[in-house]
């Protein structure tokens, strides 16, 4: 049997190449309508009354009157309305939509609505906690009475905006009763389901069909159910064929970002200098609606320990409503906050303690058999330590750190380790997704993989074919994976968490084994729906037990040259070791964690996005800088095989896994460099500058 | 309205048109050329990249009022050369492509750099992809395709 | 709706401009980013435009024994490769901007498009650039540092163009310009740094200094400069220190969205020194 791991061209490289792939807003249909927002002009506020001007014939206004469903858009939280009715909590929200068949007329309208407000004081500071979580390892914060010294830090970190490159859009049309949507997302039955809910119709009354996807990195999550309710309503309305694209500033103003956050640390340490216990309390700022910021919070929370064993823990944390821009899912979710904080603090107690800090490290770092931070169990083994030994080896980071530690020395290296728990946190999977997959041998026989899995560019229309493929010993022209279609695929769950390849792929490969046993059947269909391994037992409300079925691991390390004169770093390389289990294509995940890295290095030194009383001040790409082809040094990546049983051929999550890390590498990378202790991302030169002059 | 008179794709077209638009919607609203992406509007990105007078400029900036007498090649221009078959190989060996919408500007920006210049450094080929913005791939696999061109291409550009 | 037109020759151009104000564009990678609309919509312009870009009596580099002169709708790019174009020109353009943007853009349009961030104007101010003006009834030339007069404010009549921007050639024995922005390439200048000095026999013949994206418009200092000059380079740099502190005062950069005042102030600051020390 061939090595799966050995890379193939990409399904759909050659015609995106072309330019012939088509994304959303290529799509041209007859009699297309435009629709654009009306948003608010104030932060906080209540809605007075609302002037529409004259509508010309063909010309409609579509808000919240409208909505024949449930007004509110269904993520997990049910807290965002489609059209707001009475109250603004945010800076540009959506209040109502003008549609019609010329753009330039609708954009006049627009302008000319009048919104009559009582402005209500906006909440800015982190004070309304919507959620708060709470839990215990061991003695909890007991231990603490034991402690020979306590050391505590706080450490904060920014927005960061997924700067996808096609910003977000849909068009969408009526079908007899049908409603259709076409849209740039990462979740066809998330829309689907919030479409139903929104119209109050039947199943079989909304479509929603993917086309080509120009980056996601969770920004397409759940923001595009908020824009699918909302064109839905208006389809409904009119009965004429919408397109919604939004520009890129409207995009950035009004799209979810990561989570700002704030972690308050603090360590109690033995006589041996080992660590006994942490306490630890995680504050994010939501925005103007809950969304999935609980979620992010709890995965946040799971992964206080980073990539060590902590025998007592007292972790806690909070979700705070601000009248900004909600925020929500960004690839890592919740894990990038942590693992800067994390793995600064391991850094700066070691300091405390004048204690190498490799050492230091190396004495807590978990092993097979520990408890996790939840009491679940590190069940598969880890194999850390050696690729520690490879990440050192292949960036000389040994002799690069003894050097840079001289005084004059402008260069830094650094390097972060850390785990990423794949699929959704706790029984997600089992009580919430519930994942069904399909194949289908047609006469032909060709095989077809039916499932919503969203190829947004992580390659899962390549890899998933290849997983069929081996198993049923065809050649891969004969699997076909064509963009999904509600009408057509089941619900495979949501293309995030670092789960297709894992679960979704899990299931198909399980499929595959039935279909090939089944192979002389002229034409049929195989279901798999996803189970959870049976020793996986997790509580929601205690955060008590395995918070996910396995964990994949990584090393990053980056070095730096902060110039003294402008406090500009510049980053000179980067070294990663993965542990993914087994890489179903490695040139994909060899491609992977380049652009993982890339946004988590850049989330750590680099993007800046801050607002000032709820008005974002970056809002383009002007002004919201992602790193160029100039930015970022050669990067080396080197994979290690460690397979999970349940995944298939041992293929674990790869997508968040490679972001996580970049952040607390390259600070720490720049601590070296200027040897100040770097407390808050992103490390820009005006921080660096503040921590030279005074720090 | 006026008049506007160029070589698009290598066949002169005519228009009557509003000067004061952009480049970009000429392509993609008249032409169909939709092969040409809008990312950002404003320059910074590269996805909108279109080759004028065997030169990359960003169609988003560019008044279609500039454009009279102009060649103007887009990716699907481009695609039906060798140079470009030369590039859409070594892209899809490399790995270069992931979500594809900054690749069609990737692929001019390519053969802007290497009609210039047929055997860049790799500092020369990061300075000629400076202007196109990419967020999946890290760039890396992207270089390493233009480097592979050039070997596969020997003597093509 | 707003009217766009498309001269056929300058003096077409010019006799339309003596009739009827317009804005003028050239390369448009500036204008048609202030004046963005919605996707597929025309641009925003506010007036009636006139296209300038490719007006033939616009382009060309010509150099003389004294000076060079640069059409003001020559593109970036053709100014880089041009062998006549100063050194610390052709730095300034390498950094400034990404090759799609060197293609379309032009000098003349940084020129009037006067931002405070402005690139190419900090060597510009330092070479003491001339730029040539046209109207239907007079041609005028114009110090740059009197045709900038505020943040994207110019002298210019509605009814003139620039026509050529001319350039001393002069040899310095060193000088560097530096662009601090927020990344490496492809972004808007948080400040840059522009010093030339002119050495001979030790002693200091000419020394200039620049700064960019700190003050409403560059700043440049004469007044400063030639206290120095006839000084040993030893005096100059023993200096440093005075001469940072002679700045001092007409640095007062704003916060905004891409830094704050405090690092624009220092760097700026730190910029010169490096620039004396590495005399």
């Amino acid at each position: 049997m061939s090595d799966i791991s050995k890379s193939v061209r990409k399904t759909d490289a050659a015609e995106k190449i072309s330019g012939k792939a088509l994304y959303v807003d290529d799509i041209k249909l007859d009699h297309m309508h435009h629709a654009l927002t009306v948003r608010s002009s104030i932060p906080a506020g209540l809605i007075k009354n609302i002037v529409l001007p004259e509508l010309p014939d063909g010309y409609y206004s579509v808000g919240a009157d409208d909505v024949s469903g449930k007004n509110v858009v269904k993520i997990i939280f049910d807290d965002q309305p489609i059209f707001p009715t009475d109250k603004v909590t945010y800076l540009h929200e959506p209040i109502l939509l003008i549609v019609g068949p010329d753009k330039a007329k609708v954009k006049e309208l627009v302008d000319q609505v009048k919104i009559e407000y009582e402005e209500t004081k906006p909440v800015f500071d982190w004070v309304n906690s919507a959620i708060h979580y709470h839990f215990e390892k061991g003695d909890g914060n007991r231990v603490f009475r034991h402690a020979k010294k306590i050391i505590s830090y706080d450490y904060e970190t920014g927005y960061q905006e997924q700067a996808y490159i096609e910003p977000q859009g849909f068009i969408g049309y009526l079908d007899d009763d049908k409603v259709t949507l076409i849209g740039s997302i990462q979740c066809p039955y998330y829309v689907k389901n919030a479409v139903i809910q929104a119209l109050g119709v039947e199943e079989n009354q909304v479509r929603v069909i993917q086309p080509s996807i120009g980056g996601a990195f969770g920004g397409k999550e759940e923001f595009p159910s908020l824009m699918a309710c909302q064109l839905a309503v208006a389809i409904q309305k009119i009965k004429q064929p919408i397109s919604m694209m939004y520009d890129r500033e409207e995009d950035m103003l009004v799209t979810t970002k990561r989570h700002p956050s704030k972690i308050h640390f603090e360590a109690a340490v033995d006589k041996t200098n080992q660590i006994l216990g942490f306490q630890t309390h995680v504050g994010i700022d939501a925005g103007a609606n809950i969304g999935l910021s609980g979620v992010v919070l709890s995965r946040s929370l799971i992964a206080c320990t980073g990539a060590y064993t902590i025998p007592h823990l007292d972790v806690s944390g909070d979700v705070y409503l601000t009248n900004t821009v909600p925020n929500g899912a960004f690839r890592g979710f919740g894990a990038p906050q942590m693992y800067f904080a994390v793995e600064m603090f391991m850094e700066h107690i070691a300091k405390d303690l004048g204690i190498d800090p490799l050492t230091f490290r190396k004495r807590h770092l978990a092993k097979q058999g520990d408890k996790t931070s939840t009491n679940g169990t590190f069940r598969d083994p880890i194999i850390m330590e050696e690729m520690i030994e490879k990440a050192m080896e292949i960036s000389d980071y040994q002799t690069k750190y003894k050097e840079y530690q001289d005084p004059s020395s402008h260069k830094g290296i650094g390097m972060s380790w850390f785990f990423h728990g794949c699929g959704f946190t706790g029984s997600g999977e089992a009580n919430h997704i519930k994942a069904k997959v399909k194949l289908r041998k047609t006469k032909d026989g060709f095989v077809h993989i039916l499932v919503a899995a969203v190829d947004m560019g992580q390659g899962i229309r390549t890899t998933l074919r290849k997983v069929v493929a081996e198993i049923i010993e065809l050649p891969l022209e004969r699997i076909i994976f064509d963009f999904p279609d509600t009408d057509f695929v089941p619900d495979s769950g949501p293309t995030v968490a670092s789960r297709t390849m894992m679960i979704v792929g899990g299931l198909v490969a399980r499929a595959a084994k039935e279909m090939k046993e089944r192979f002389q059947e002229i034409e049929f269909t195989v279901q798999k729906q996803y189970e959870q391994p049976s020793y996986i037992k997790y509580d929601e409300a205690t955060f008590q037990g395995d918070a996910y079925p396995a964990y994949s691991w990584g090393i990053n390390i980056v070095e730096v040259d902060v110039d003294p004169v402008t406090y500009i770093t510049k980053v000179l390389g980067s070294w990663s070791v993965y542990d993914v289990g087994k890489a179903i294509d490695e040139r994909i995940v060899l491609g992977q964690a380049d652009g993982g890295l890339a946004q988590g290095i850049a989330y750590g030194y680099l993007e800046v996005m801050r607002h000032e009383n709820g008005v974002l001040k970056q809002k383009n790409m002007t002004d919201y800088i992602i790193p160029t082809a100039m930015d970022l040094g050669p990067m080396e990546t080197v994979l290690y095989e460690n397979p999970y049983a349940f995944g298939p051929y041992g293929a674990k999550g790869v997508g968040e896994l490679t972001l996580v890390g970049g952040a607390p590498a390259v600070t720490k990378a720049i601590e070296q460099a200027i040897k100040k202790r770097i407390m808050k991302i992103p490390a820009t030169p005006e921080y660096l500058m503040e921590l030279v002059n005074h720090g | 309205m006026a008049k506007i008179t160029f070589q698009l794709n290598g066949k002169p077209v005519q228009l009557d048109t509003n000067p004061n638009r952009r480049l970009l919607d000429v392509l993609r609203e008249d032409f169909s050329l939709t092969g040409v992406k809008e990312g950002c509007g404003e320059g910074e990105c590269g996805a909108c990249a279109v080759l004028m007078n065997h030169e990359i400029v960003n169609s988003c900036s560019v008044p279609i009022a500039n454009v009279i007498n102009k060649e103007i090649v887009t990716i699907e221009g481009f695609s039906q050369t060798h140079r470009y078959d030369i590039l859409r190989n070594a892209f899809e060996e490399e790995g270069a492509v992931q979500c594809g919408f900054c690749t069609p500007g990737m692929m001019i920006a390519s053969e802007s750099l290497l009609n210039k210049n047929a055997n860049p450094t790799e500092e020369e080929i990061k300075i000629g992809l400076s202007g196109n913005l990419c967020r999946c791939t890290g760039y890396n696999m992207i270089i390493k395709a233009i480097q592979r061109a050039v070997k596969d291409g020997d003597g093509t550009w | 709706m707003v009217e766009g037109y498309i001269p056929t020759s300058l003096s077409d151009a010019l006799t339309e401009l003596a009739n009827h104000p317009y804005r003028l564009v050239a390369g448009g990678t500036d204008m048609l980013v202030q004046h963005h609309n919605l996707k597929t919509l025309p641009i925003n312009f506010k007036q009636d435009v006139m296209y300038i870009a490719n007006l033939s009596e616009l382009q060309g580099i010509q150099e003389e024994e004294e000076f060079i002169t640069i059409g003001a709708c020559e593109p970036l790019e053709s100014i880089l490769e041009h062998p006549a174009t100063p050194k610390l020109l052709k730095d300034t353009i390498l950094e400034m901007a990404s090759p799609a943007i060197r293609h379309a853009g032009t000098l003349g349009g940084n020129i009037a498009n006067a931002s405070p961030a402005g690139d190419s104007l900090v060597p510009l101010y330092l070479m003491n650039a001339m730029l040539e003006i046209q109207s239907k009834d007079r041609t005028r030339r114009v110090d740059i540092k009197e045709f900038i007069t505020g943040v994207r404010k110019i002298a210019l009549e509605p009814n003139e163009i620039i026509t050529k921007i001319i350039l001393d050639k002069i040899d310095f024995t060193k000088a560097t310009f530096r662009k601090v922005g927020p990344r490496r390439s492809d972004a808007i200048s948080k400040l840059s740094f522009a010093g030339a000095v002119t050495i001979q026999d030790n002693l200091v013949m000419d020394f200039r200094i620049a700064f960019g994206s700190v003050n409403i418009t560059v700043v440049r200092h004469p007044e400063i400069e030639c206290q120095f000059i006839t000084k040993t380079v030893q005096e100059l740099k023993q200096n440093k220190e005075h001469i940072v502190s002679l700045y001092r005062e007409y640095i007062r950069p704003i916060d905004d969205q891409r830094s704050n005042k405090e690092y624009r102030k220092q760097v700026s600051l730190n910029l010169l020194r490096q620039f004396i020390d590495t005399i």
